[in-house]
């Protein structure tokens, strides 16, 4: 395959405050010898002489194109094409958006526009994150939302100004909504530019290299912990807490909470203990012995201890119960070859009813009569697809992961398994 | 039926020069005696065509020149820039230059009115007009997005404008717009008819649009592979030729229009079409292409190329002598050469 003569291009976004400035200077006073355009939204912040600075202001087209209805940005269509055309080129390009841009008709730009996909390749989004001040925005802004899921590198900012829980939280909870992204944390936008530039998020060989615990199954439960009880009387005791009742269950475990993960997720999808809140759960131990608690939320939301007891071993679970409920990430992962035809009429008719709210999809595919792996990914309705690399023995499956608003786990999986062949 | 296949001729180069990067605009004198070439890094330069000497060069514009126009009786022409500076040039006084604000950080368009009288500039979302001597007739209020182009209406003092969802027009005499039309999408170019009668745009979406200007009655033309910026009209505004895509799709707007029929295609560019251009008298059309193609076709007589001839990088600019004799071709590299006519 010939090289790809492109130009590669970062967005970067993130809401005000959250360092973009910071990490665009540091990306251009860095010592790497590239020539580096950038294109801003917020004037007069960026000042390197030595580097290209175009102001740009946002300007969104609706673009009605047959059954593809999209958005794209007409004034990078515009400063991107006459960039390209000069002969002194840019080793790479850097869009910032303002604090509040959806990143979708950014990201669609790259895709729909003849002369960019001929000339420049979206390589990545990555988002900044302000550790501190986004708890503010998290659970009502859309244009946070949709920047934390629209990314393939989130930094979380700032760390220095919360404590190291409160940066795990904040983990968990960007991962619950978009699990494909690589997330970093960073204190003053230090980051190594090998995790912001060439990242390979929009590159089709590379849709599935990120992290593969996005994969990781789900559980019904946010904690589990293991303790050592002699045989007798214990007492679980919840105070009051964000939920009428929680749910609970109890397993001896000869090793640690490893061993019995699974037997908690059938006990958890039966009928666990209910233990509502201000009220003890008192249980039986029949013989001294190490023992494993799951809980269905984090005991610190109602102050919940076995008493007189702390755990040896703790874990905080993936919720499959999102906080978010309206943005998330679903993964599927099945064995089996999927019939092209039926597959396409699928996704299709997905993208034609939900395109809007689902930000970003990325996926390896196993069509049947097809010896090569099928790599895809989109935008919204955008989508593009072609084979690669041939499968390696035993390696055949269907992996795939829509990040979106409103995303039915269910119904897509169910909806995909019918594509099967 | 290869035997009617006849080889397309080899153009014959008159001479060409260099300017060094992307010729993003050229420009015939009046009088065809003076070529103007603007550079995508800023300066301009201004060869006599005879000998393909450089006569004088002027330093442009700041980051890049975006487009010049000649005044249509004088030895003057006027160029934005990304300056966001309209500049005009009298080539009677090379050493001075009038630098007027455009009106937004990038100007994109300048066009002088077909009398002269009047000189039009689009940067940004402000459309402006200006006398000969730079004195400010016209600050229109904002357009609602960027200007894509403007056009004179042939033959008289009435401006069109292309933005996002709408063309509009125009007086020198007042602020509010004669009329418009409007369509939901981003129209990219705009051509007049050389009767006055007809305007198309080339849109992003892909599509061309058509109106007729009596009636406001429009059409849409769909099926491109690519966003369109290249349109041309023949001199009796009969065949409207268009881009998006490697072949040049050419519809006949003669009697009703082209509603319903089925346009001639011309094949012979491997690349995107980048450049489409008629006589402004007599029959022949230009095309260019990323692919460094230029070609000459005789529409509606022949579907095969009259002459072609291979530019050293993509074609960027294609522009008829006043004389129509010779085409002045520019491609990407900042190579410019000067092709004769053949006889259709």
């Amino acid at each position: 395959m010939a090289t790809d003569q492109r130009v590669p291009v970062t967005v970067l976004t993130g809401f005000l405050g959250s360092g973009k400035t910071t990490l665009l200077n540091r990306i251009l006073t860095e010592n790497h010898g590239k020539r580096i355009a950038v294109i801003e939204n917020e004037f007069g912040e960026v000042g390197v002489d030595q580097e290209l600075v175009i102001g740009a202001e946002e300007e969104i087209f609706e673009m009605n194109n047959g059954c593809i209805c999209c958005t794209v940005r007409g004034d990078l269509i515009r400063i991107l094409g006459n960039l390209m055309k000069r002969r002194d080129k840019f080793d790479y390009i850097l869009v910032e958006t303002t604090g509040m841009a959806d990143p979708g008709p950014v990201a669609q730009t790259f895709f729909v526009d003849d002369e960019m996909q001929q000339k420049l390749t979206l390589d990545g989004i990555v988002t900044l994150v302000d550790a501190k001040h986004v708890w503010q925005h998290i659970d009502d802004s859309d244009e946070v939302k949709e920047q934390i899921a629209f990314a393939d590198v989130l930094i979380l900012n700032k760390i220095d100004l919360v404590t190291p829980a409160e940066v795990e939280k904040l983990k968990a909870r960007v991962h619950s909504m978009n699990s494909a992204a690589k997330i970093y944390t960073a204190q003053d936008a230090v980051i190594g530019m090998d995790a912001v530039l060439n990242v390979g998020g929009f590159n089709l060989d590379r849709a599935m290299e990120v992290d593969p615990k996005f994969m990781e199954p789900e559980y019904p439960f946010e904690w589990g912990g293991v303790y050592d009880l002699p045989a007798g009387k214990h007492r679980f005791t919840l105070l009051d807490g964000p939920d009428p009742a929680m749910e609970v269950a109890l397993f001896p475990t000869p090793g640690g909470l490893k061993d019995v993960e699974m037997q908690a997720v059938l006990a958890f999808s039966g009928e666990p203990e209910e233990v509502a809140k201000q009220s003890t759960w008192e249980f039986d131990v029949p013989t001294a012995g190490r023992y494993a608690l799951f809980t269905q939320h984090h005991p610190d939301e109602f102050e919940a201890r076995v008493e007189g007891f702390t755990p040896l071993e703790t874990h905080e679970y993936k919720p499959d119960h999102e906080h978010d409920e309206e943005v998330s990430s679903v993964g599927i992962t099945t064995p089996g070859d999927l019939d092209q035809k039926k597959f396409q009429r699928w996704l299709s008719n997905l993208l034609q009813t939900q395109g809007p709210d689902i930000f970003r999809m990325k996926g390896v595919l196993s069509m049947q009569g097809l010896a090569q792996r099928f790599v895809f990914q989109g935008v919204h309705m955008l989508f593009d697809g072609r084979p690669d690399r041939d499968w390696k023995p035993g390696e055949r499956k269907n992996q795939l992961i829509f990040i979106g608003r409103n995303l039915d786990r269910e119904k897509l999986t169910e909806g995909f398994r019918t594509c099967l062949a | 039926m290869p035997g009617l296949v006849s080889k397309p001729q080899e153009l014959r180069s008159r001479w060409s020069a260099r300017i060094g990067d992307c010729v993003q605009s050229l420009g015939w004198s009046h009088d065809g005696r003076l070529l103007a070439a603007a550079s995508i890094s800023g300066p301009i330069h201004v060869f006599d065509a005879q000998s393909g000497l450089e006569i004088v060069s002027f330093p442009g514009h700041g980051f890049g020149a975006s487009s010049l126009s000649w005044h249509p009786r004088e030895p003057t022409f006027a160029s934005a820039g990304q300056d966001g500076k309209l500049r005009i040039w009298d080539l009677n006084r090379p050493g001075e230059c009038l630098a007027l604000e455009a009106g937004a950080a990038w100007a994109d368009r300048v066009a002088w009115s077909p009398s002269g009288a009047y000189l039009a500039s689009a940067a940004g979302r402000k459309l402006r007009v200006w006398t000969p001597a730079g004195e400010m007739l016209r600050d229109y209020p904002a357009h609602s997005s960027t200007i894509a182009d403007i056009a004179w209406r042939p033959n008289t003092d009435e401006l069109s404008s292309a933005s996002y969802g709408q063309v509009q027009f125009w007086s020198p005499e007042r602020d509010e717009p004669l009329k418009k039309f409007e369509w939901k999408g981003s129209m990219l170019r705009l051509a007049w008819s050389p009767n006055g009668q007809a305007l198309a745009t080339g849109n992003q979406d892909s599509t061309v649009h058509f109106w007729f200007v009596q009636t406001g009655k429009d059409l849409q033309m769909w099926g491109y592979p690519a966003k369109i910026r290249e349109l041309a009209w023949d001199a009796k505004s009969r065949y409207l030729a268009t881009g998006g895509s490697s072949s040049i799709v050419v519809w006949d707007c003669s009697g009703k229009g082209p509603a319903n029929t089925k346009p001639l295609t011309l094949q012979f560019h491997d690349k995107l079409l980048s450049q489409l251009t008629f006589q402004p008298r007599g029959p022949l059309l230009a095309s260019g292409c990323g692919g460094g193609i230029v070609a000459l076709w005789h529409v509606g007589r022949k579907d095969q190329a009259l002459a072609v001839e291979w530019l050293d990088d993509a074609v960027s600019q294609l522009v008829w002598s006043p004389d129509e004799k010779t085409l002045a071709a520019g491609d990407e590299s900042g190579i410019i050469r000067l092709f004769q006519a053949p006889n259709p």
